[in-house]
């Protein structure tokens, strides 16, 4: 908002802007969702008008549009002609940017400041500090959707090595804050498995996927209950053509009623189990098995229908139709084929 | 439809073994909507770039819960399809009068031709050109005024290289709300000649995710309004259109979408938001998801798998004390909220004492006012093809 620190002079007020003609808003007799604009708002935007209509693109019509902006951040004809006008007059980026820092910070779930920040960077093209800077806004809510959009824009975008190569462990400690935090979860995704070569590592994709089931095991055996780990774990076999029942050795693990207190004397590490604690039996490892089963074909179909029978009854009731909708299509497609 | 069906394509066939509802309050969401029509507080500032967005979340919230002819006079109804006539400029609509600088003057040269205009800034936006005739169909509006080439002009110079479509021509902020108002556009005018389907539908596929939703760009998390409108936006693909085998989801990919969107549901007795939907995985329920994942599972013919009783619980508690409905239990209700509440309920239907109009999910609107929409956005003689 803007500062209330010092007192706002309305522009109308300002003998430098005196010979811009303000244009009022028009609205008919019974407009609809009239809004009971604050005077400095009416004011600025009255001036704004007129700038446009002149077409006049200034060092002043930055200090115009900054202050509409600081009053209303989602006004995107503001923001569009401080763009076109920083262009043509060849304004400096980077205070630009400096700035845009700020209004960022202070409205971050505002479409048009992000959508800024791309258009200066694309000029300035210096993505590097823009990761550190987003992860700063990350800190206060790290699930911000636009905040984790640009990230991936910009790593998308200038695809250079060094960007992609502190991702991982950006994302592993954001994971280490909060292991359900699906934006982390699907950043890790799009780092492993969507940028192609372009991570830089020079690893194939077998390492990439053993890493990541390895990772993502972990993390389910931390807190199995994690609908954000196991989307991953199906999304990585998903991605990779590998079938769920490369992972039943683990994931039966889950399906049980209590933590095995005999289970742990062999550790194997690539069967986590779950931890001490967890509440057990786990619904997405039993959703998965019942994947696994179904998968096997008419083999498979009756173990499948007593899961999903336990799933709609006793587990999770509220997708009781769902879990009844499964049992019907599995059992139709077996009789066909 | 080459999906397969959960053998039943209707939808909220309500649990009876279960508590009643409580009632909803259609008249108190009425009054808050008629309210947000009448004028905003100087702290909503911020939708000064939206209020045709309102306009079009109060008529309908009117339409729906049949109060439109009730609520709106003769006076009324003129008045207001004056003040969007008024937003309408070089084929597309404002949000509102923020940016106009032609003052009284309501004879808005169109541009039409190339699609170009002198500031990006003053051109006309979008979501405000689908929100805006929709609005006009709730009002029962001729489109006379309508012009449809630089319409569709319009439409086509929102697309950009990558196929998504922009707020503004050249805007370059293309996301899938805009190529779901591009094609509802197009199947209002019944003419896909003005848009690259071919590309906007490998734009659309390029948005899915790995969890089977849609971000909102490609490579974004899935997300519950993005998934919506990517779904419907496939499905106004017509039939007979050489792009519709390509508009078709496949066998695992519905599976994928349909278990996604369900698992967005909360658990009836979750300590917070029981019943209602989340946009993403492990977040709380907001109760305009009840609409963008509820009406994605019905486009998916797959309405009936979800728990409408326990969606219907949520949302009865989402209404506030004096009307309107909020995004959460407790909280300020806001016309978006309260409309994409009721619309949700309209689709899902958890309980008949409510007495809300069905609901068109691919259009978002009531069926009759899809109609007058489709009907009367087409109406103009057709124009020679491209």
């Amino acid at each position: 908002m803007a500062d209330d620190t010092t007192e706002h002079v309305l522009y109308a007020e300002r003998p430098e802007w005196s010979d811009v003609v303000p244009i009022p808003q028009y609205e008919n007799i019974q407009p609809l969702a009239p809004i009971f604009y604050t005077p400095e708002y009416k004011d600025a935007t009255d001036y704004f008008r007129g700038i446009v209509k002149t077409g006049e693109k200034s060092l002043r019509v930055l200090q115009l549009t900054e202050t509409i902006i600081r009053l209303n951040p989602a006004h995107y004809s503001a923001w569009q002609y401080r763009y076109e006008t920083l262009i043509v007059i060849s304004a400096p980026l980077e205070p630009e940017l400096v700035l845009t820092n700020a209004l960022t910070k202070a409205s971050p779930k505002t479409y048009q400041v992000w959508h800024h920040r791309q258009l200066l960077l694309t000029a300035l093209r210096d993505p590097m500090p823009e990761l550190a800077f987003n992860e700063e806004v990350l800190k206060a809510d790290a699930k911000n959707y636009h905040t984790w959009s640009h990230r991936q824009w910009v790593l998308a975008h200038f695809d250079q090595a060094e960007l992609w190569a502190g991702e991982l462990p950006f994302v592993e400690r954001l994971l280490n804050e909060d292991v359900r935090n699906n934006s982390a979860w699907h950043h890790r995704f799009f780092v492993s498995f969507e940028n192609g070569s372009k991570g830089g590592t020079g690893e194939g994709a077998d390492e990439a996927v053993r890493r990541e089931l390895a990772f993502v095991k972990g993390k389910i055996a931390l807190a199995p209950n994690n609908a954000s780990a196991w989307n991953y774990l199906r999304g990585a076999l998903n991605h990779t053509h590998l079938p769920y029942s490369t992972q039943a050795a683990f994931v039966e693990l889950y399906v049980v009623d209590a933590v095995d207190a005999d289970a742990d004397r062999v550790l194997d590490l690539e069967n986590p189990p779950p931890s001490q604690g967890a509440q057990l039996p786990c619904l997405a490892a039993i959703e998965f098995m019942a994947d696994v089963h179904e998968a096997r074909g008419k083999e498979g179909i009756s173990e499948a229908v007593k899961l999903w029978r336990s799933l709609a009854h006793t587990h999770d009731t509220i997708r009781k139709r769902y879990w009844e909708f499964r049992i019907r299509d599995a059992v139709a497609n077996t009789s066909v084929a | 439809m080459s999906s397969p069906s959960p053998g039943s394509t209707s939808v909220g066939t309500g649990v009876s073994d279960r508590m009643p509802l409580p009632a909803l309050n259609k008249a108190g969401h009425v009054a808050h909507c008629v309210r947000c029509l009448d004028g905003l507080p100087a702290s909503l500032v911020e939708m000064d770039a939206s209020r045709m967005a309102i306009a079009f979340y109060c008529l309908s919230t009117l339409d729906v819960t049949s109060m439109a002819e009730r609520q709106i006079s003769p006076t009324d109804r003129k008045s207001w399809k004056e003040w969007i006539w008024d937003q309408y400029a070089e084929g597309g609509f404002h949000s509102g009068p923020f940016v106009s600088v032609s003052g009284s003057d309501t004879a808005h040269p169109s541009r039409g031709g190339a699609g170009v205009v002198a500031s990006a800034a003053t051109a006309p936006h979008l979501i405000m050109t689908y929100c805006a005739l929709l609005a006009l169909a709730v009002l029962r509006d001729d489109y006379a005024l309508l012009n449809r080439a630089a319409l569709k002009c319009m439409v086509g110079a929102c697309q950009d290289a990558d196929g998504g479509f922009e707020t503004m021509p050249g805007a370059g902020d293309a996301d899938l709300r805009m190529t779901y108002c591009a094609f509802v556009v197009c199947a209002l005018l019944g003419d896909w000649s003005c848009i690259d389907l071919p590309r906007a539908l490998s734009y659309i596929q390029r948005c899915r995710t790995y969890e089977g939703g849609y971000g909102q760009t490609p490579l974004g998390e899935s997300l519950g309004g993005p998934t919506y409108c990517a779904l419907a936006a496939l499905h106004l693909v017509p039939a007979d259109h050489a792009c519709a085998p390509q508009a078709r989801l496949q066998r695992a990919e519905w599976h994928a979408t349909v278990r996604w969107l369900l698992h967005m549901q909360a658990e009836a007795l979750a300590p917070v938001g029981g019943g209602g939907f989340a946009g993403r995985t492990n977040k709380l329920a907001d109760a305009c998801y009840g609409f963008w994942c509820g009406a994605a599972l019905a486009i998916l013919g797959a309405g009936d798998l979800l728990d409408a009783h326990a969606l219907g619980a949520f949302l009865a508690q989402c209404q506030y004390k004096f009307g309107g409905i909020s995004k959460a239990p407790g909280e300020h209700p806001d016309p978006y909220h309260t409309y994409l509440s009721i619309a949700a309920a309209a689709i899902i239907s958890p309980d008949p004492a409510w007495g809300l109009q069905p609901l068109d999910p691919l259009i978002n609107a009531t069926p009759e006012t899809a109609r007058w929409a489709k009907e009367h956005v087409s109406a103009a003689p057709p124009e020679p093809k491209r």
